[in-house]
C-alpha cells in the first residue's frame, strides 16, 4: 500500500514537472514566436541577408555621329583591411608590421602618388574611436583603409595577380569609373567637367552641368539571403531594384568640323596674339551649332591648366558690344518695310555727323551713297541716318525681332540674353547708336543665331546643341524649334541684303580676306570697342561673321578675337583671314560644290575690281571737278576783288562751298 | 488457444485458402513502400534540383563577372581608341611622318550607285540627296582628310 502510495507521489511529481516543463517551453515558444517575433526574425534576417547597392554608369557624351567626347573610363581603388591584416597574422604585431611595410613598398612601386609610409600608416592603424547611439566612446576596428585610387584598369588587373602571388592579406580590389575627356580640350568650354565626390559626379559647367539630371545614373538594390560562402540562396526569396545607366547625350556638334574649327583658332591665336578668341559654326536651317571654340581653353584631364580666364563659358555667359555686325539687321529691317531700297542714296557726310550733340565718325570717310555701299563700307553714319529715319519703336522691333535681348534656346547653362535696354528706357543717342552695336551687349551666340535668321530667309530659329538622348531602346530626339512665319514680310528683303553683304568680300568691301574661290561669301565686319570699367577703351573686339554658300548657306560662322595685339585690330584683317580658313575646309568636309568655276569667279572678281576702279575714277573725277570750280571761283571772287579796289567799291562775298563741308578739305 | 496455428480442414471465417498471412499487413507494408519511394523520390528531385539550381547560380555569376570583366576592358579600349582617333593626336601623326595629304576636292566626290533610285548622303554631311553618279570616275569616295 505504501509502495503504491509513493509510486502515485512519484507519478504526480512527474506530471506536475512535465506539465511545468511544457508550460515553460510554451511560453519561451509564445514569446520567441508571438512576442518577439519581428525583432528575432529581423536579427536573424540579419545575419543571412545581404543588401547590395548596385550603381548605374553616368551617360556619356558623343558627337553627332557617335565619336566619343566624354566617356567613362573604368578604375579600380586599391583598399586594405587593417584589421583583418592582424587577424591573419595571427596577431603578431611584429609579423603584422612587417606584411604592412611590404604591401606599402609594393603599392609604392607600382602605383602613382602612393607614399609608403602614408599607406604603412594606414594599414597598422588597427582601430579607431567614435561615439555610439547614446555618446559613449566606443572603440571599433578598422576594415578601411585606401592605398590607391583611380588606378587604371589594366595596371589593377596586373596588380591583383602579383597581391595573390605574394599572398598579401587584406587587400581589396573594387570597381569604380572616372570621367574620361578623349580628345583633351577639344570644345572643353561647352561640355565642362565634373568633380567626384563620395563616389558621386558633381557637375561643375557646361553640358555636365546643364544635362546633369539626364545623364546621372539611377541606383538599384539587391537583398538576398546568402550562403556560408557568401552566395546568393537561389530557392529563396530575392527581392531587386533595378539600376538605370545614365542618358547618353548626343550634341549636333561635328567633331571633324570641330577640329578644323579649333586648329584655325590656334593658328589665328599665332598670328594676331588676341587675348582671346572664339568662333561658331552653325546650321542656319536647324540652328544645329556644328562647331564651337574658344581660346584660352584647358584640358579637363589635367586640371592644372584650368584658370578662371581659360574655363569660363565665353560663346554663352559672355555679353559684348558687337560693333558694326549689327548692321546688317537694321537695314534688312528698313528694306523690309520699305523705309530704304538698296540703291537709296544716303549722305554719309564724310565721316563725321553731329546727331544729339555727339560727334559719330566713321572709320574711313563716304560721301553720298547708295544703300549697298553702306554696309559694304562698313558706315556708321549711314547706318545711323537709316535708324533715325526708321524710328526708335521700329529700331527696337527690329533687333527684338532678330532674338536680341532674349535667350537662344540652346541647351547650355547659364546663358546671358545680354543687355538690350526696353524701349522706354532708351535715351536719345540710342537710335543712333544701337544701331550700330554700340550701347547694346550680345552673346556670341545671339549673333550667330541672328545671322542664321538672315541666312535663313528670316526664319527665327532656336540654337540646338544637343541632338538626342539615348538609353538603350530609349531615344529622345531634341525637336528644332523653328518659328513658321518669317519676319520678312517683303520675300526679296533675303537677297537684298544678302547681295549688299557679298558685296563686304568683294572689291571695294570691308573684307576681301574672306572671300573664297568658286562661292559667294556673304559676311559683315565688326570692330568694337571694348568697354573697360564703363569708358571705351583701346582695344577691340575684331570679328567676322558670314554664310556660305550666301544664296543657299550651308553655315553660319562667326570669328572673333578679343583685343588683336599683332596686326591689324580691324575685323576684316584678324578675323576675315580665319572665316576663310575654317569655311573652305568646312565646304570641302560637307561636300559643297562650288558654284562657280575658277573662271567664272575670277571674272566676276576683276569686273567688282573695274567696277570699283571706274567708280573711284568717277569720285576721283567729281572732286577734281569739285576743286576745280571752288578754284574757279575764288580766283574770280579775287578777281572782282582786284577790280573793285581799282574802281574803289568794296565787293562782300564768301566761295559757294564755304556753306557745304568739302570732301577735299576733310580729305 | 492460438487459433491461427490450429491446423483443421475447415477454414475460418475471413482466411482465404493458402495465404499464411493477413492481406491488410501486406497492403499496409505495400502502400508505405510506395509512399516511402515517392517521399524519397520527392526528396531526391528537391535536392538534385537544388544542388543543380545552385550550380547554374554559381556559373551564373562566373559569366556575370567574366561579361563584366569584357565589358570593363571594352570601355578601355573604347577609351583607348576615341583617344587614338582624336584629330590632335592623327595631326601630331601627320607631322610625325610628313605626310603629305590633302584635303578632297568637292569635285573629286560621287555617291556610287548601291540601289535603284536616288541614294541620300549622310546626314552628317548635310543629308542632301544626290543622284548616284555612275559615270566615268565618278565611283571615286573620299574619306576626307581635313
Amino acid at each position: 500500500m505504501t509502495l503504491f502510495r509513493s509510486m502515485a507521489i512519484r507519478m504526480a511529481l512527474v506530471y506536475i514537472l512535465l506539465i511545468c516543463g511544457f508550460g515553460y517551453v510554451t511560453r519561451v515558444l509564445y514569446k520567441v514566436q508571438i512576442s518577439r517575433h519581428d525583432e528575432l526574425f529581423g536579427k536573424a534576417q540579419n545575419t543571412y541577408t545581404t543588401r547590395i547597392e548596385t550603381h548605374g554608369t553616368r551617360g556619356e557624351i558623343f558627337d553627332f555621329g557617335g565619336s566619343l567626347l566624354v566617356g567613362n573610363v573604368p578604375t579600380m581603388d586599391i583598399v586594405g583591411d587593417p584589421a583583418n591584416i592582424f587577424i591573419l597574422n595571427k596577431k603578431d604585431k611584429d609579423k603584422t608590421e612587417t606584411e604592412c611595410r611590404m604591401i606599402a613598398d609594393f603599392f609604392e612601386k607600382h602605383c602613382e602618388n602612393v607614399k609608403s609610409d602614408e599607406v604603412f600608416r594606414r594599414l597598422t592603424k588597427r582601430s579607431f574611436t567614435s561615439k555610439d547611439a547614446d555618446g559613449n566612446t566606443v572603440e571599433r576596428d578598422c576594415h578601411y583603409a585606401v592605398i590607391a585610387t583611380g588606378v587604371k584598369y589594366e595596371t589593377a588587373k596586373m596588380l591583383k595577380e602579383k597581391v595573390k602571388e605574394l599572398a598579401f592579406h587584406g587587400i581589396a580590389f573594387t570597381s569604380s569609373y572616372r570621367r574620361n575627356y578623349p580628345k583633351n580640350t577639344m570644345l572643353a568650354n561647352i561640355l565642362g567637367l565634373t568633380n567626384f565626390s563620395a563616389d558621386t559626379f558633381i557637375p561643375v559647367q557646361g553640358i555636365e552641368r546643364s544635362l546633369n539630371d539626364a545623364m546621372t545614373a539611377t541606383s538599384g538594390s539587391m537583398v538576398y539571403e546568402r550562403a556560408r560562402n557568401g552566395r546568393p540562396v537561389t530557392f529563396t526569396n530575392s527581392k531587386s531594384e533595378p539600376t538605370l545607366d545614365g542618358y547618353d547625350i548626343y550634341l549636333t556638334i561635328r567633331e571633324p568640323l570641330q577640329a578644323i574649327v579649333e586648329e584655325e583658332l590656334d593658328l589665328m591665336c599665332e598670328r594676331v596674339k588676341p587675348h582671346a578668341a572664339w568662333a561658331i559654326l552653325v546650321d542656319p536651317k536647324t540652328g544645329d551649332v556644328l562647331a564651337a571654340a574658344q581660346r584660352p581653353t584647358f584640358n579637363p584631364n589635367d586640371r592644372g591648366t584650368m584658370t578662371p580666364e581659360s574655363s569660363a563659358n565665353r560663346l554663352s555667359e559672355l555679353a559684348l558690344e558687337p560693333g558694326s555686325i549689327m548692321k546688317p539687321f537694321v537695314v534688312s529691317y528698313a528694306l523690309d518695310k520699305g523705309f530704304v531700297t538698296p540703291n537709296s542714296m544716303v549722305d554719309c557726310e564724310q565721316g563725321v555727323w553731329k546727331y544729339a550733340g555727339r560727334l559719330l565718325h566713321d572709320t574711313h570717310n563716304v560721301g553720298k551713297v547708295p544703300v549697298t555701299e553702306v554696309i559694304k563700307q562698313s558706315s556708321n553714319i549711314g547706318t545711323a541716318k537709316i535708324s533715325v529715319m526708321m524710328g526708335a519703336k521700329n529700331l527696337d522691333n527690329a533687333l527684338r525681332s532678330f532674338g536680341f535681348g532674349q535667350k537662344t534656346g540652346i541647351q547650355l547653362k547659364p546663358e546671358t540674353s545680354g543687355i538690350f535696354r526696353p524701349l522706354e528706357k532708351w535715351d536719345s543717342l540710342s537710335v543712333s547708336r544701337f544701331c550700330i552695336g554700340q550701347g547694346i551687349a550680345v552673346s556670341p551666340l545671339q549673333l550667330a543665331r541672328a545671322y542664321c535668321m538672315i541666312a535663313n530667309g528670316g526664319y527665327k530659329v532656336n540654337l540646338r546643341l544637343v541632338d538626342r538622348i539615348e538609353r538603350g531602346d530609349d531615344v529622345r530626339v531634341m525637336p528644332v524649334v523653328k518659328e513658321t512665319k518669317s519676319i520678312f514680310a517683303n520675300p526679296t528683303t533675303k537677297k537684298m541684303i544678302t547681295d549688299m553683304m557679298i558685296g563686304v568680300t568683294e572689291a571695294g568691301g570691308t573684307c576681301t580676306e574672306a572671300a573664297i574661290e568658286g562661292f559667294h561669301v556673304a559676311g559683315k565686319t565688326g570692330t568694337a570697342q571694348k568697354v573697360i570699367n564703363g569708358a571705351y577703351s583701346n582695344r577691340y573686339y575684331a570679328s567676322f561673321v558670314g554664310f556660305v554658300p550666301a544664296e543657299d548657306p550651308k553655315f553660319v560662322l562667326l570669328v572673333t578675337c578679343d583685343d588683336p595685339t599683332v596686326g591689324s585690330r580691324y575685323g576684316g584683317s584678324a578675323s576675315g583671314p580665319t572665316f576663310k580658313a575654317i569655311a573652305e575646309r568646312a565646304l570641302k568636309y560637307m561636300y559643297v560644290q562650288p558654284q562657280l568655276s575658277r573662271e567664272e569667279w575670277l571674272a566676276e572678281r576683276s569686273a567688282a575690281q573695274k567696277a570699283l576702279h571706274e567708280r573711284k575714277v568717277r569720285e576721283d573725277a567729281l572732286v577734281q571737278a569739285r576743286r576745280e570750280a571752288r578754284d574757279r571761283q575764288l580766283k574770280e571772287q579775287q578777281a572782282k576783288q582786284q577790280t573793285s579796289k581799282k574802281t574803289g567799291t568794296t565787293v562782300a562775298s564768301r566761295p559757294a562751298s564755304s556753306n557745304s563741308k568739302s570732301t577735299t578739305v576733310r580729305r | 488457444m492460438n487459433k491461427f496455428t490450429k491446423k483443421t480442414n475447415s477454414p475460418e471465417p475471413g482466411i482465404e485458402p493458402g495465404r499464411t498471412q493477413s492481406p491488410w499487413v501486406a497492403g499496409l507494408i505495400c502502400k508505405m513502400a510506395v509512399m516511402m519511394v515517392i517521399i524519397a523520390a520527392a526528396c531526391w528531385a528537391r535536392v538534385h534540383l537544388n544542388d543543380k539550381t545552385e550550380q547554374l547560380a554559381r556559373e551564373k555569376s562566373r559569366i556575370t563577372e567574366e561579361i563584366r570583366e569584357k565589358r570593363t576592358e571594352i570601355q578601355t579600349l573604347i577609351a583607348q581608341r576615341e583617344t587614338l582617333r582624336s584629330w590632335e593626336n592623327i595631326n601630331a601623326k601627320i607631322r610625325q611622318y610628313n605626310l603629305a595629304l590633302r584635303a578632297v576636292n568637292p569635285s573629286q566626290v560621287r555617291y556610287m550607285k548601291r540601289f535603284e533610285g536616288q541614294v541620300s548622303a549622310p546626314s552628317q554631311y548635310g543629308g542632301d540627296t544626290r543622284v548616284a553618279d555612275t559615270s566615268a570616275g565618278a565611283d571615286r569616295t573620299s574619306g576626307g582628310v581635313h
